[in-house]
């Protein structure tokens, strides 16, 4: 231990880096008091809110009324949700129906490779509790057994207007959160 | 959940490796997470950017419904069995009603044919559709993406007065079918119909006639007739290889003996010759519409039909929007099957996508694949 | 349905006719459906003759029932014909029976190469081996699958 110290002492610019982290910590904290009192907030979360861009992954059959939804009468796009094929461009996953364990490894895979915020909404029963299929032997019973979920959308399969409807409430949700502690 | 073991990575390169001939070939993952659509792995070995080697690698959707319909009443099995193609439910439910109806030896009253034959047209309308748009979101042609969808919801809001859904009907039990034609129906089905055929026209000029489009589908994935009948491909890819097998014709069933209609063939068995058969089904399905409304008998629309399935043995098929859909159903006279093998036609032609994809450029890959419109939920069921 | 069975009473007769030893029953459920068992040693022999001479060219699918009870796994290849259109309504069921314990078959892949992902999908939810598969691995299940085959009938999962 007193080894590493002296180590670090006589090489100064590990020192220096120490000390700058200590300060930019410091000053990080600093600016996230700042952001979540004052109007910054309210501009961050106006951003995140009105670019909600859906990761482009279909778990199961629900993927058609989404795309309904996406399509022309729905037209999901003027809430801002856009669906993209860059996961690292994506804020949002919509798993649309059922997950098999297949699947749940790999929809873990691609939540971990979002980029901070990231939210999750869950269409479909089979996304809620495995729903029709909830004896099967090869599915897993519901999303929030490996991914945190911010809205559930019940329905077999949910009606366009009722993923529009969460897609406001994850709005909602999002505009009253504190900016460092959403994802 | 506790943690999973790594799996292999998603859409990476894997490994290379020399081949026999001593070019240096790639191994890539394509999927689950791709940029169109569909729940699908493909293993692509390419050299240079021509694919050498291609394995599908199925079963993101795989719910085990053979194994949960051996354990449910055959009515309550209804819904489980429309899951697996939820754009094309009525004609997987037909297949199914079908199937029970010929061990138990019940017969369908005429009205309740029609009826049946008239959902399974808008249904084959409205997954030709959704195919359509998704092959838009493949070749980055957002208007192909937009223009189908909107108009597949005619037909939407059609099937919901008749049946209540939107897309999952379960309108069709044994013995007949659930519900009676709504007042003013069949004068709002040849209006939405006759528009359609409008659109329709549209879409050749935007899309079909386009040099975007042809260009990159004229010549791309040839299926060769004998390839095509050998791995046993079903519907509209196995009619875009110049074969004219389609149930309707060759083992008419429900009210298709007395309607008019033809079945479509392109015998080049490239892309655009599957795409083009999905547009002429589209236009004779509207016809076929038309003809159902107008020449509808009167009567019964049910006819009762006992909730156990006797003992006997059932190959019941019928043609759905993406080619033969069948149910080897086997009854030991109890409220359940003993057994029920589903086999629909997004599986059947999952043989073909190697066959499709080989020889081609991995820049054609996209077209060449979804142009066999394979539905993996379907095929996985 | 009382139509009469003419064509395929002919087409059985054919097969026994070929076949004489082979054929172990055979079974006209209704209007252009039958079942033919055969044994299984020389169920190739005559799905290449179904295929060559009586222009069964199309495989339909196939499907493997377990009859748990009787101690046996029935594979079912469905077959029909697009080359003779007047046949294009026939399906036929070849069958064949092996027993539960030691489920290995000759598999169909070089007579009909279309039942490659059939036979995988029996192989991996029934445990029937298929030699002379060109790749008998699994299909749909997930790839740590360590459980038993789920479709046999004495597996149950627990239902929650």
């Amino acid at each position: 231990m007193s080894a590493q110290r002296t180590a670090q002492e006589e090489d100064p610019v590990a020192t220096l880096a120490e000390g700058l982290s200590i300060w930019v910590g410091k000053l990080s904290d600093l600016v996230k008091k700042v952001v979540d009192t004052g109007p910054i907030r309210n501009v961050i979360n106006w951003a995140r809110m009105y670019s909600l861009w859906p990761v482009n992954i279909t778990t199961a059959c629900c993927s058609a009324e989404f795309g309904a939804a996406s399509g022309a009468r729905h037209d999901l796009e003027r809430f801002g949700v856009l669906p993209i094929g860059s996961l690292r461009q994506s804020d949002l996953i919509v798993i649309e129906g059922t997950i098999t364990k297949k699947m749940a490894k790999r929809l873990r895979m691609i939540y971990d490779q979002m980029a901070l915020p990231r939210y999750v909404i869950a269409m479909g029963d089979c996304a809620m509790s495995g729903g029709l299929f909830h004896d099967s032997y090869s599915i897993v019973n519901g999303a929030h057994e490996f991914v945190p979920v911010d809205v559930y959308v019940p329905g077999c399969p949910p009606r366009p207007e009722a993923l529009e409807q969460a897609i406001i409430m994850l709005q909602e949700k999002i505009r009253r959160s504190k900016v460092y502690e959403q994802g | 959940m506790s943690a999973p073991p790594k799996p292999p990575p998603l859409t990476t390169v894997e490994s290379t490796e020399t081949s026999d001939s001593g070019a240096q070939t790639l191994t890539l993952s394509v999927g689950p997470q791709h940029s169109g659509s569909g729940h699908m792995r493909l293993i692509v070995e390419v050299d240079g950017d021509i694919i050498v080697n291609v394995a599908p690698d199925p079963g993101y959707v795989h719910r085990g419904i053979e194994k949960i319909i051996e354990l449910r009443n055959i009515i309550k099995s209804i819904p489980v069995i429309e899951r697996p193609s939820i754009i094309d439910a009525s004609n997987l439910n037909h297949a199914w009603v079908r199937s029970i109806e010929e061990i138990q030896g019940v017969e369908v009253p005429r009205r309740g044919q029609y009826l049946r034959t008239l959902l399974n047209e808008m249904n084959r309308i409205m997954s030709h559709l959704y195919w359509l748009s998704i092959y838009g979101v493949f070749l980055g042609h957002t208007t192909m993406f937009m223009w189908p969808l909107g108009d597949r919801e005619l037909f939407i809001d059609l099937a919901e007065k008749l049946t209540g859904a939107r897309i999952t009907y379960s309108y069709l039990v044994p013995g007949g079918v659930r519900r009676d034609l709504p007042p003013g129906f069949a004068e709002e089905a040849v209006k939405r119909t006759e528009y359609f055929e409008k659109r329709l026209k549209e879409y050749d000029r935007i899309f079909f006639n386009n040099p975007l489009f042809t260009s990159r589908a004229k010549g791309i994935g040839v299926l060769s007739r004998e390839k095509a009948i050998e791995l046993g491909c079903t519907g509209p890819t196995l009619r875009g290889s110049g074969v004219d097998a389609d149930l309707r014709k060759d083992e008419p069933y429900a009210a298709y003996p007395e309607l008019d209609f033809e079945i479509s063939t392109r015998p080049d068995g490239d892309s655009f010759s599957r795409a083009m058969v999905h547009m002429d089904e589209m236009r004779e399905s509207c016809k076929m519409i038309r003809q159902i409304v107008k020449k509808i008998p009167s009567g019964p629309i049910r006819r009762k039909a006992p909730i156990v399935l006797p003992r006997g043995v059932a190959y019941g098929r019928v043609e759905s929007a993406r080619g033969e859909c069948s149910f080897y159903l086997i009854g030991e006279g109890g409220d359940k099957p003993y057994r029920a093998r589903y086999i629909t036609g997004s599986y059947r032609n999952m043989a073909a996508i190697p066959a499709v994809l080989l020889g081609n450029r991995l820049a054609d890959m996209p077209t060449a694949w979804w142009s066999i419109d394979y539905w993996p939920v379907e095929a996985d069921r | 349905m009382s139509l009469s069975h003419e064509r395929e009473d002919g087409l059985i007769q054919k097969l026994k006719e070929n076949f004489p030893s082979d054929i172990k029953e055979t079974n006209v459920i209704r209007r252009a459906r039958l079942e033919v068992t055969v044994a299984p040693e020389r169920i190739k022999d005559v799905a290449i003759f179904l295929r060559d001479k009586l222009g069964f060219d199309h495989p339909n699918g196939v499907s493997a029932v377990d009859y748990n009870r009787e101690n046996r796994f029935e594979i079912v290849y469905h077959i029909s014909s697009i080359r003779i259109k007047e046949m294009r309504d026939l399906v036929l069921d070849l069958k064949e029976s092996v027993p539960r314990n030691a489920p290995k078959v000759g598999s169909l892949v070089s007579v009909w190469s279309g039942v490659e992902n059939y036979e995988r999908e029996s192989f991996e939810m029934f445990g029937i081996i298929f030699d002379g598969h060109p790749r008998l691995e699994k299909l749909f299940l997930t790839d740590n699958w360590d459980g038993p085959p789920p479709l046999r009938k004495d597996i149950r999962f627990p239902t929650d």
